[in-house]
């Protein structure tokens, strides 16, 4: 369960004066739930990508446990992700033809040889857990809530000490998004996972622990 | 990793199979044209083999090889009887026959010759040889049975020859198959296509010379003067009605007053008796060839042609690569954010790279594969076609020689299929997400 700091953090775009994001401090303690909100253009994605190590901090520091995000490589940004973050994105990005189980199995065979001892059983176990009874089936095949749902046990699937989400509940409708959202906070609990939500629904900001709103780049508020 | 290539190949089934269409098709006509030369080359070289040294009268060493060996009709000069004599009688030769041809059946060639290049042909699978004047033995892939009786036609029936109605030949036997446009042929006693054109045994060696390249050789040449109805033509049908029942005597075929024939098989007794055999023919008057040497010569001029057809080959498959990877290139595009999501969920580049690689090489290899049966194939058709045209047997067949420019396809395949997977790892995850 990593701790996350963040220092200096600054991101420019070219022909930009102002930054894009500008974070002097951030501190996220381990196991926290923390909810990211602001308008669309306040730099929620930016931070995302920043804090998954999806893109490169150039000026600033990141460091999650000791673990300075800004110095790595992408290669092991790479590597340092598919151990550390599991992901729940807006369009789940499933990947049809493949099985529910197939897809949560996928991160494991791609960045192995082998699945590990066990990763089968697990797989099955989450699935149970968000409610997906038929694994074999193909996920295009699924609604959009049960996409969701194997999207958050394919995020869990490596044993991720921090889940990020971003908009996971947006394309869905309330009541889908409702079910997402308990999951997103129970499986977090369960796991122990640092878990931080990007998100407009304020029915599912107000069930976490603490929020930060960004708007313009800068942090507004910290509150919780 | 597997799985998901499958699935990715599957979702897209009908582009991923015109893609292996594509690759399979300017695969096959590369492999066509290499197959299709080399079973012309070899089946012309095989059918060659039976026939080591030919004789004729001078002039073109193409035409008589090409009259000689693949029965094409055309009007040869003859060569004096008494060639043929001398031939018979030298010691350095196994034996001579005589070919003599201007006469059909349906477009069969009638061939006049004797026993010898009968043996020489590799004998009868059925029947007898001809022992008299009105036999005739048939080719293998002749449709006659011992049994039928036919009369010859000069010239030949799709270009309007005329019968020979005097003349009456019952086929008594059928060679054993050769592979060569000899299979086609329906051979009868040399003396018979003589008598038939009204060729006797003379004491002067030169004096119906002129009307016997004619007749014997002549077949187009006189199809255009019958027509004008020439009153010379005349005597050549009009003359002695042959004796069917007659008995042959080989002697007369080789007696030094026999008639001219266009073109001479000589089997020397050995390599340098051919060449010494070859030597002693080359006069003013008569020609000397080695079947083999002129069909080399000709396949050197046909060289040019495969480089050209090569060539043209190799161009639509530059083509086809080109589109191709524009195909590949597109679907990249359009799967950004699938490989966005592949980083973003942990895969390693490599694994992104390698999926997108396998993905390429899958179609572009399975095209390929499919491309040398298809080619196989269609070679294998056109050969069938021409050989039921030509009675030449075309063996197409692989080489090891065509294992490298394979391997070197299959590497720039490999090669090719890099680009895309190249740019999916170079792509950066989240800008894939956002797009």
């Amino acid at each position: 369960m990593p701790a996350l700091t963040v220092d200096a953090l600054e991101v420019r775009f070219p022909g930009l004066d102002t930054p894009a994001l500008a974070i002097p401090r951030l501190d996220i303690e381990a196991g926290a739930r923390i909810g990211l909100t602001g308008p669309s253009g306040s730099g929620k994605t930016t931070l995302i990508n920043l804090i998954t190590g999806l893109e490169r901090a150039r000026a600033g520091r990141l460091i999650w446990d000791g673990t300075d995000l800004a110095r790595l490589s992408e290669g092991r940004r790479d590597r340092w992700r598919a151990a550390n973050v599991g992901l729940v994105m807006q369009d789940f990005h499933l990947f049809d033809g493949l099985s529910a189980r197939d897809n949560v199995l996928l991160p494991l065979r791609l960045s192995r040889l082998a699945l590990p001892a066990g990763a089968g059983e697990e797989a099955d176990r989450l699935l149970a857990r968000v409610g997906i009874e038929r694994r074999d089936q193909k996920v295009e095949t699924l609604s959009r809530g049960q996409k969701q749902r194997v999207a958050v046990a394919r995020a869990l699937i490596a044993r991720p000490g921090i889940l990020v989400a971003d908009e996971p509940t947006a394309s869905l409708d309330a009541e889908a998004g409702a079910v997402v959202a308990s999951l997103l906070l129970a499986l977090a609990a369960e796991s122990g996972a640092t878990l931080i939500v990007a998100s407009h629904d304020p029915r599912l900001i107000e069930r976490l622990d603490r929020v930060i709103r960004l708007e313009a780049g800068r942090i507004t508020a910290s509150e919780g | 990793m597997f799985r998901l290539v499958a699935a990715d190949l599957r979702r897209n089934a009908l582009g991923a199979l015109a893609i292996v269409l594509i690759v399979a098709f300017a695969t096959a006509l590369g492999v066509a044209v290499t197959l299709q030369e080399r079973a012309l080359r070899l089946g012309s070289a095989r059918a060659a083999t039976a026939f080591p040294v030919i004789v004729g009268a001078a002039g073109s060493e193409t035409q008589l090889m090409l009259s000689a060996v693949f029965l094409q009709p055309a009007p040869l000069g003859l060569v004096p009887g008494k060639v043929l004599a001398s031939l018979a009688t030298d010691p350095r030769v196994a034996w001579a026959a005589p070919v003599g041809f201007g006469d059909f059946v349906e477009d069969y060639p009638i061939v006049g010759t004797t026993q010898a290049l009968i043996d020489g042909l590799g004998g009868l699978r059925e029947g007898k040889s001809f022992a008299r004047l009105g036999e005739a033995v048939a080719g293998a892939g002749v449709a006659l049975r011992p049994g039928d009786r036919f009369h010859p036609l000069h010239g030949q029936a799709s270009s309007g020859g005329h019968m020979h109605g005097e003349t009456t030949y019952e086929v008594v036997g059928r060679l054993a198959p050769t592979g060569t446009p000899w299979d086609r042929a329906v051979l009868v006693p040399i003396e018979a296509v003589w008598r038939t054109h009204g060729m006797e045994a003379h004491t002067d060696g030169d004096e119906h010379e002129h009307d016997a390249a004619e007749a014997a050789g002549g077949a187009q040449a006189e199809d255009g003067k019958a027509e004008n109805g020439k009153a010379g033509d005349a005597h050549h049908h009009a003359g002695s009605a042959m004796d069917p029942h007659a008995a042959l005597d080989a002697a007369r075929a080789t007696a030094a007053n026999a008639p001219g024939v266009p073109a001479i098989v000589v089997k020397p007794r050995s390599i340098a008796d051919a060449y010494k055999l070859r030597q002693d023919w080359r006069t003013d008057t008569t020609l000397a060839l080695f079947p083999a040497e002129v069909l080399t010569r000709l396949y050197a001029t046909l060289g040019d042609a495969r480089r050209v057809l090569s060539a043209v080959a190799l161009g639509a498959q530059a083509l086809v690569a080109a589109a191709i990877l524009l195909v590949i290139l597109l679907h990249v595009g359009q799967r950004r954010r699938q490989i966005g999501a592949l980083r973003a969920f942990g895969a390693p580049r490599l694994a992104v790279f390698a999926v997108v690689w396998m993905e390429g090489f899958a179609l572009l290899g399975l095209g390929l594969a499919a491309g040398v049966g298809l080619g196989y194939a269609a070679a294998r058709a056109i050969a069938a076609r021409l050989e039921a045209q030509s009675g030449v047997a075309l063996p197409v067949l692989f080489a090891p020689d065509d294992l490298t420019p394979l391997m070197v396809l299959a590497g720039a395949t490999a090669v090719l299929a890099m680009v895309p997977a190249l740019l999916a790892y170079r792509q950066s995850p989240a800008a894939a997400l956002r797009g």
